[in-house]
């Protein structure tokens, strides 16, 4: 967007307050939603939850294409639609919310630098095992992506994904690796956060912000998905910190709630529907 | 990409002082406050063809050819080279590997930035024994902030901006690159390098590639905003010894900061960043100016009359070149070429050499 559009945007935000009627839309839980998307979509219910701004998590089979920009999740605000936590984060903090004010500049970049890590790593370790590695593909990837659909048109959309994301991969020269380097990279980047953490409760000591809430997206879906091999969640389980840190987020944030269509719904659901 | 194997051939030069502990010693071993200059003889041997005779006569030691730094990837590479000791000359591009920046090193070929930097450290050059671990786990933090807000518009610039690709870059690779490569690399190179970005941050809602590029440059520099803000006013990112992560910020901004593009949006934004220049100034003042012998003076011994000989015969070679050039220009059946020349303005002797390429 330019910088017009985006000032226009913000103004647009600021002028309502937060309603109760926000929705967050994301693909099928049960069958059809993929690991990476999942991360997504719990890394952007858990900053709102930490934000305390109320949000139905509503499950649509195409989410993908509802979205503005083509990926998942998105809120619908309003009158405004806004998808992707970074636009996320910056939509809540033109309605006058925002986790990380009390940070400094040096934190401030600090945090952004973790935040394009996790995407850089996990996220793209994420994607390269569920649409590069072969195995996964044929058995989880193409079933789940295309469930909603009939034949041929599953087939269809699942391997015209596939192909975009490997030449995504290719592009960035990812394509190349084999899946023991991809697994060595994602224990490269857990370090990096569990060293980060430390013994702290939240990256940034007192209060969680938004990197708090994407890498608890990550590491939880990682460690309650079930697929071929457990290797992606045996790296993460080997720093206790971040086991702890995900669970004292998910036992603050989400099992405080009602049980009924609830971010903590969804986020168990996640151990039993992620199956083939 | 290649912002990263700037930091790895530094890695492979410079001297030993800055950090680098040999594992028989005890942590005892204070760092020198001043690390002397390291000297680049191979500088001169920038050509392609004496920089092939310069490949076969060193192969003892581990060697970088960098694309002659010109790239924003090798020129961090080289740095981590030269703080930590390994002689690391920089010459022109193999005519072997299309892929730049390739390490050479007793016939084992590694040609990307982190594996570069990998090897290193298994040969005992390491920049970070100093560091924390959560100093360590920063600088993998920066270093995916360089890679996803920094390296597009930094593609961008020097591959896909029309004036910028047919003025500076693709003369100045096609230089180095043997014929008939230098016909088809560059091109291919600025292919892959606008594909990267169509394809990482081409997507909806940004249709066309002014959008696009309106996007990479604000998180440019967006992220050289940050970047300055974490040097703040310290000589380096984690305190007075250079590390990985000063490679690899050198690495990215100095060919920015440097090279004179007939576009330069973002360069005048990073000569708004005072504390990045002066970073950046600091480094080449270090670590990659020629010293008056022309040795490195880390202790290479094996640096010996050969490697004075060899130097003597590449300055007169390029002499003998600069007259036929010349000749040529004034010879009146050729029409008058335009010489691109670069103006790197680190220093006098930095230039000289350089300035004397002529496509």
């Amino acid at each position: 967007m330019s910088l017009v559009a985006e000032a226009f945007m913000n103004q647009l935000a600021a002028a309502e307050p937060w309603p109760e009627n926000a929705a967050l839309y994301q693909q099928l839980k049960e069958d059809q939603i993929l690991l990476s998307d999942n991360a997504a979509s719990l890394a952007v219910q858990a900053f709102l939850q930490m934000c305390n701004l109320p949000v139905r998590v509503v499950c649509r089979a195409n989410a993908e294409y509802m979205s503005p920009s083509g990926k998942v999740p998105f809120i619908h605000v309003g009158n405004q639609v806004v998808s992707e936590l970074g636009p996320i984060v910056q939509f809540v903090k033109a309605k006058g919310h925002s986790l990380s004010d009390g940070l400094d500049e040096v934190q401030k970049a600090e945090m952004k630098a973790y935040m394009e890590l996790v995407n850089n790593m996990l996220l793209t370790a994420e994607l390269y095992l569920q649409w590069c590695d072969d195995v996964t593909v044929e058995e989880i990837t193409h079933p789940r992506y295309g469930s909603p659909y009939p034949w041929p048109l599953n087939r269809i959309l699942s391997y015209q994904k596939q192909w975009e994301i490997r030449r995504k991969m290719k592009a960035i020269g990812w394509a190349g690796k084999s899946l023991e380097q991809v697994l060595e990279d994602v224990d490269q980047c857990c370090q990096a956060l569990s060293q980060r953490l430390g013994t702290q409760p939240y990256f940034f000591n007192k209060q969680p912000t938004e990197l708090d809430a994407l890498v608890f997206g990550h590491l939880f879906t990682i460690l309650t998905t079930q697929l071929i091999t457990d290797e992606l969640s045996e790296k993460v389980k080997n720093y206790g910190n971040l086991t702890a840190f995900c669970r004292r987020i998910e036992q603050q944030y989400f099992e405080g709630h009602d049980k009924d269509g609830s971010a903590a719904a969804s986020a168990r659901s996640a151990k039993r529907s992620l199956l083939r | 990409m290649a912002s990263g194997s700037r930091a790895a051939l530094a890695l492979g030069r410079g001297n030993g002082a800055c950090g680098y502990k040999p594992p028989s010693q005890g942590p005892a071993t204070a760092p020198e406050a001043a690390p002397p200059p390291a000297a680049f003889p191979s500088r001169l041997c920038c050509r392609g063809r004496s920089g092939a005779a310069m490949r076969g006569q060193h192969r003892c030691v581990p060697r970088a050819c960098a694309a002659g730094g010109q790239d924003g990837g090798s020129h961090g590479a080289e740095l981590l080279g030269r703080r930590l000791g390994a002689a690391v000359p920089s010459s022109g591009v193999s005519d072997r590997h299309a892929d730049v920046p390739v390490l050479i090193s007793e016939d084992t070929v590694i040609s990307q930035p982190a594996k570069i930097l990998n090897f290193l450290r298994k040969q005992r050059y390491n920049a970070d024994y100093e560091l924390s671990a959560k100093q360590g786990a920063d600088t993998l933090a920066y270093i995916a902030l360089l890679e996803e807000k920094l390296l597009p518009a930094l593609l961008h610039t020097f591959w896909v901006e029309a004036e910028n690709y047919c003025s500076v870059t693709k003369p100045w690779f096609a230089s180095r690159i043997p014929f008939p490569l230098s016909l088809y690399l560059p091109g291919k190179m600025s292919r892959e390098a606008l594909n990267r970005i169509l394809l990482t941050r081409g997507g909806p809602p940004l249709y066309s590639l002014t959008e696009v590029e309106a996007q990479i440059y604000r998180d440019a520099k967006e992220c050289l905003n940050l970047l300055s803000k974490r040097l703040g006013t310290s000589q380096f990112f984690f305190g007075n010894t250079p590390t990985t992560l000063d490679a690899f910020v050198f690495g990215f901004l100095a060919p920015v900061y440097k090279v004179c593009f007939p576009r330069v949006q973002l360069q005048e934004h990073l000569k708004q960043l005072t504390n990045l220049c002066r970073f950046c100034d600091d480094i080449l003042t270090c670590y990659f100016k020629l010293t008056i012998t022309g040795h490195s003076p880390s202790g290479q011994d094996t640096a010996d009359a050969n490697l004075q000989k060899l130097t003597q015969l590449v300055n007169k070679e390029s002499n003998l070149i600069e007259k036929m050039d010349d000749n040529l220009r004034k010879s009146p059946q050729h029409p008058p070429r335009k010489i691109t020349t670069l103006k790197l303005a680190a220093g006098g002797e930095e230039s000289s050499p350089l300035n004397r390429l002529s496509p």
